[in-house]
């Protein structure tokens, strides 16, 4: 219970200082019964305001009206007037669903005091111009939502000439760069904003639209030349039927063409300014309320990316091609509209995922009625739904929203965890509704794991790990039994694998073990069961095992490292003896004891590493082999546990005991050489070469982000250099690595033949990805650094002739 | 502050606890062992606010079971950790069902409330909350018998948590040998 108490200061009681001072003195509430009283106006609107739509029983209408009575009938007061235009702007971008009917109260006050439309537009229209200032364009898209729905209630042609000028932006864009993003988003954002001036105003905006859309034609329905980076999909060579994505806005020129060509009927939009006939009076009161100039909005010359970075979108569905529509048709200007709404409310409420999941699982209170089949109607009785009325499953729409986002290329908008939880805290809210939905999307990305991009198969694996681990770890997993007895390398079985793997360390091993059918249980080792690895030094058989028990002792008892060199110089010489390399043969010896000191926690091993990472060190620095070596040792040692392995690694980077190198020449020529390619679909090996990429690029992004100084950091520019140049020749050594196995035939001999080339093609396109979006990133860094300096210098010359005047006087 | 007041609640902000913990004079301890009383009341954002760049999460409702390296395996989906700090029972030194996470980042601290606080680890629900740092001490419980105060008097049987409270359990202990409690752990060794 308490974890849910989260109060945050200035919330709830807090400006009430004489409630606070009775706390002070002692615990027990001494208010005695709270008095009943009529919260004052500016309280209610602000609540129901804050409420509008969330009740399914409540008609628009209504609610819309009383509202809107209630507001204008206390019109005089003053705290109301102030907060509700503003209450109304930070609605429209922080809970974007509401925004039709939010509009609607506004249009509704209209009709008795016109004034409230222009306090709104006064503020709305130098926000949406700050807004393309600062290219934050979603914010914009949410204001110019809020603005369409409004208009309504404007004069001339309302908010035509602001779409116009932003497509003139456009089009001077896209014709300096084919490369360009921002006119693409742009251009989306008009294509989303026209659908609501058209419900807004029916009937009205036809020709001005047509001829819009005329315009944007030429950019929408052009492929982007980076979509291919971003493609979900990375179907087989020689694939019959290859998923073919579709771009976001191709596809919604050709959808809102169709409801052009349909008189805009756009049958999912609300419309809760539209009364019911009996209430002819009202409906022609709004339509003759006054009308309203929107002041001058101002779109500058040079717009820009702002601070999230753009890339082509594309429309991404886990049900597609099924026998019934359980969500929008492609054809369907529906998926776009309700993607794109459900989109804005997930990535904005990331601050709390309750209410995100709660929108998701009302998605139904905020579009037409009839546009979703009843709630939670099983998939299989979809089938009886007589023709005219909806298949379309508001919870398979919702999840679908969801997992666009974690299937985003290259990155979505919030970390991938947020994902995970609105669609865990969804599920706790819905159980019924949603587990079998997020259950057939399941199904349908493990029956296409092969074609998916590396990385989002990674991504699914690891949210489906973590998903289970909140439910008990209970999934289905006699339909999948078939896939045990398949090659470790197919990559449906390389996905059970991995996310067996996920479970046990979010877990542990007897636990899972215990939630899997019985062929699956040969899968998990019964070292995976042990809590402790053995410690191959035991075993006298071996090699240096008495100088391996030997160190061990030392460093349990925290000798001086005089007592360890003296053993390690006995294992050397005795290795040249036996013709073997020196150095390999006492790191291993030495690591594999410091991992065994510290085999009791991740706290014993680093304060194992802590105290020898002198020697770490040297002996990494000693040969390129004796550093694999370090690698080498560590995932023998906890070969049962790779999460443990890949943790230890980890810390080995910060400490610089290993460099990234290392670990891309491990995984990538020594082990993956080792296996005969195999390697390349075990899961912590992709997840050993991705974390350590994303630690470097990461690194390089903190140092070319820096702001400049005055004079320039000489060093620091050194370092950027160096850095960056060394993360170029990781990315070029990963390509070499990989290319090898690309080739047909490289893997070894049996089914693993067609499977390992696959699996370094798949692994090649994850990579280059990464490496061309750093290059992106570098080019915008070094524009928006030479701008940077450009206004210091400029900074400093005006500064210096102040201090100068200073000096003289 | 962050502006206007937001039409929905965040998540990402110090609890009840954190913020009234420097108001109470009876509860006059400087450390932290993280046990939820129930103090309900709300009080004044302290002027320079400790936790506006907390980088460090206390986590709590831990089973005394899950170890380092599920914490880990968890926490960083919200960012590499910086240090891992488990809670242990002050005499045994055992862990005993809380822990510190230290991030890198603030970011990534805010982050974990968002997305971790309130979700299972090792099937229970765990909760998070800012916390200005870790020092040296606050890893020991604070309960007379070396585990949490919370898990002192704890009349319902958690299985994760040494079943009842230990005050209660010493009480009940003569009559019926804790057969399951030394089986339990027996697993964590």
């Amino acid at each position: 219970m308490a974890d849910y108490d989260r109060r945050g200061p200035g919330g709830g009681s807090s400006n009430n200082p004489k409630k606070r001072r009775y706390r002070d003195d002692d615990d027990h509430d001494r208010r005695g019964p709270r008095r009943k009283y009529d919260a004052p106006p500016h309280v209610r609107v602000r609540k129901q305001l804050v409420a509008i739509a969330e009740n399914p029983m409540r008609p628009w209408h209504d609610e819309v009206q009383s509202i809107a009575t209630l507001f204008t009938d206390s019109w005089e007061d003053e705290l109301l007037r102030s907060n509700f235009v503003d209450l109304v702007l930070q609605l429209a971008v922080e809970q974007p669903l509401k925004t039709p009917f939010v509009a609607a109260v506004i249009l509704l006050a209209n009709t008795a005091r016109p004034e409230v439309v222009d306090m709104l537009l006064a503020k709305l229209a130098p926000l949406i111009e700050d807004k393309i200032a600062a290219g934050e364009w979603r914010e914009v898209k949410l204001y110019l939502k809020l603005l369409a729905c409004l208009q309504g209630c404007l004069e001339g042609d309302g908010v035509f000439p602001v779409l116009e000028e932003l497509f003139a932006r456009a089009v001077d864009l896209q014709t300096a760069s084919s490369e360009d993003t921002i006119g693409t988003e742009i251009v989306k954002i008009i294509l989303l904003t026209l659908p609501y001036v058209m419900v807004a105003a029916p009937g009205q905006w036809a020709q001005k639209a047509a001829d819009l859309m005329e315009k944007t034609e030429i950019i929408a329905s052009e492929p982007h030349t980076l979509q291919a980076l971003v493609e979900p999909y990375h179907p087989e060579s020689g694939e019959e039927n290859p998923l073919q994505s579709q771009s976001l806005i191709g596809l919604l020129q050709s959808q809102l063409q169709n409801e052009a060509n349909n008189q805009w009927a756009l049958s999912c939009l609300p419309r809760p300014w539209e009364f019911p006939p009996g209430e002819v009076e009202q409906q022609s009161k709004l339509e003759n309320a006054e009308k309203h100039a929107l002041p001058a909005i101002t779109i500058p010359e040079m717009v820009i990316a702002g601070p999230r970075p753009l890339f082509p979108e594309i429309f991404l569905s886990v049900y597609a091609n099924q026998d019934v529509e359980s969500v929008p048709p492609l054809t369907d200007a529906a998926s776009s509209l309700i993607r794109d709404a459900l989109l804005d409310t997930i990535n904005v409420l990331h601050i709390n995922r309750n209410i995100t999941a709660r929108h998701l699982i009302d998605l139904d209170c905020y579009f037409a009625p009839r546009t979703f089949a009843a709630r939670a109607t099983p998939f299989d009785k979809l089938r009886d739904i007589e023709p005219p009325k909806s298949t379309w499953k508001p919870e398979d729409v919702a999840v679908d929203a969801v997992f666009s986002q974690l299937f985003q290329l290259p990155n979505p908008e919030q970390k991938l965890v947020y994902y995970h939880s609105v669609l865990t805290e969804a599920c706790k809210l819905a159980p019924a509704a949603i587990a079998p939905s997020l259950g057939r999307a399941i199904r349908y990305l493990y029956r296409n794991s092969s074609r998916l991009d590396l990385e989002l198969s990674s991504r699914f694996m690891d949210w489906f790990a973590h998903h289970l681990s909140n439910f008990g770890f209970t999934w289905k997993w006699t339909e999948w039994v078939d896939d045990v007895y398949l090659p470790d390398a197919h990559p449906r079985k390389a996905f059970i694998a991995g996310a067996l793997d996920k479970e046990i360390r979010l877990s542990f091993a007897q636990r899972i073990k215990n939630t899997l059918p019985d062929p699956y249980k040969e899968l998990i080792s019964p070292e995976k069961e042990q809590d402790l690895p053995g410690f191959k030094f035991s075993n006298d058989d071996l090699p240096f095992a008495a100088e391996g028990r030997e160190i061990a002792g030392l460093l349990k008892r925290k000798a001086p490292d005089e007592e360890i060199e003296a053993v390690i110089q006995r294992i050397q010489s005795q290795a040249i003896d036996q013709e073997m390399d020196a150095l390999v043969a006492s790191t291993d010896v030495f690591v594999t004891c410091v991992l065994h000191v510290g085999s009791k926690s991740l706290s014993h091993v680093l304060a194992a590493i802590e105290r020898t990472k002198d020697r770490l060190t040297d002996a990494g620095a000693a040969s390129d082999a004796a550093r694999t070596q370090i690698i080498s040792a560590t995932m023998a040692y906890w070969s049962a546990h790779p999460g443990v392995a890949l943790c230890i690694i980890e810390k080995l980077l910060n400490y610089s005991i290993l460099t990234p190198q290392t670990v891309i020449g491990w995984a990538l020529v020594a082990r993956t050489g080792n296996t005969r390619g195999e390697a390349l679909s075990t899961s912590y090996v992709y997840e050993m070469v991705f974390n350590t990429v994303v630690k470097v690029t990461g690194r390089v992004r903190q140092l070319v982000s820096r702001p400049p100084t005055l004079p320039a950091d000489v060093d620091e520019a050194e370092t950027r250099d160096r850095e960056i140049a060394a993360m170029r020749a990781l990315f070029a050594g990963i390509e070499d690595a990989l290319s090898v196995w690309a080739r047909p035939g490289s893997g070894g001999d049996g089914d693993g033949d067609e499977l390992v080339p696959r699996w370094a093609e798949r692994w090649l396109r994850v990579f280059k990805r990464r490496a061309a979006i750093e290059e992106a990133f570098l080019v915008e860094a070094e524009k928006d650094r030479a701008r940077k300096e450009l206004e210091l210098e400029a900074a400093r010359n005006g500064g210096a002739d102040a201090e100068m005047d200073a000096e003289v006087s | 502050m962050r502006g206007p007041r937001a039409t929905i609640e965040r998540l990402d902000q110090p609890s009840a606890y954190f913020n009234n913990r420097n108001k109470r004079r009876r509860y006059d301890k400087d450390q932290r062992d993280g046990d939820d009383d129930d103090i309900n009341m709300q009080s004044d954002q302290p002027e320079e606010d400790p936790l506006k760049d907390a980088t460090t999460l206390y986590v709590g409702n831990l089973s005394f079971y899950t170890t380092e390296e599920q914490v880990y395996e968890l926490f960083s989906k919200c960012g590499e950790i910086k240090r891992l700090v488990m809670g242990l029972d002050r005499f045994n030194k055992t862990p005993c069902g809380f822990c510190f996470v230290e991030y890198y980042t603030h970011q990534d601290a805010l982050d974990c409330m968002k997305y971790i606080g309130g979700t299972k680890l090792d099937e229970r629900i765990i909760r998070t909350d800012l916390d200005p740092g870790f020092t040296e001490g606050r890893q020991y419980g604070r309960g007379k018998s070396g585990g949490q105060v919370r898990d002192e008097y704890r009349e319902d049987y958690d299985e994760g948590r040494g079943g009842v409270g230990r005050a209660v359990q010493s009480a009940r202990m003569r009559e019926r040998e804790g057969r399951e409690y030394n089986d339990d752990i027996a697993r964590m060794k």
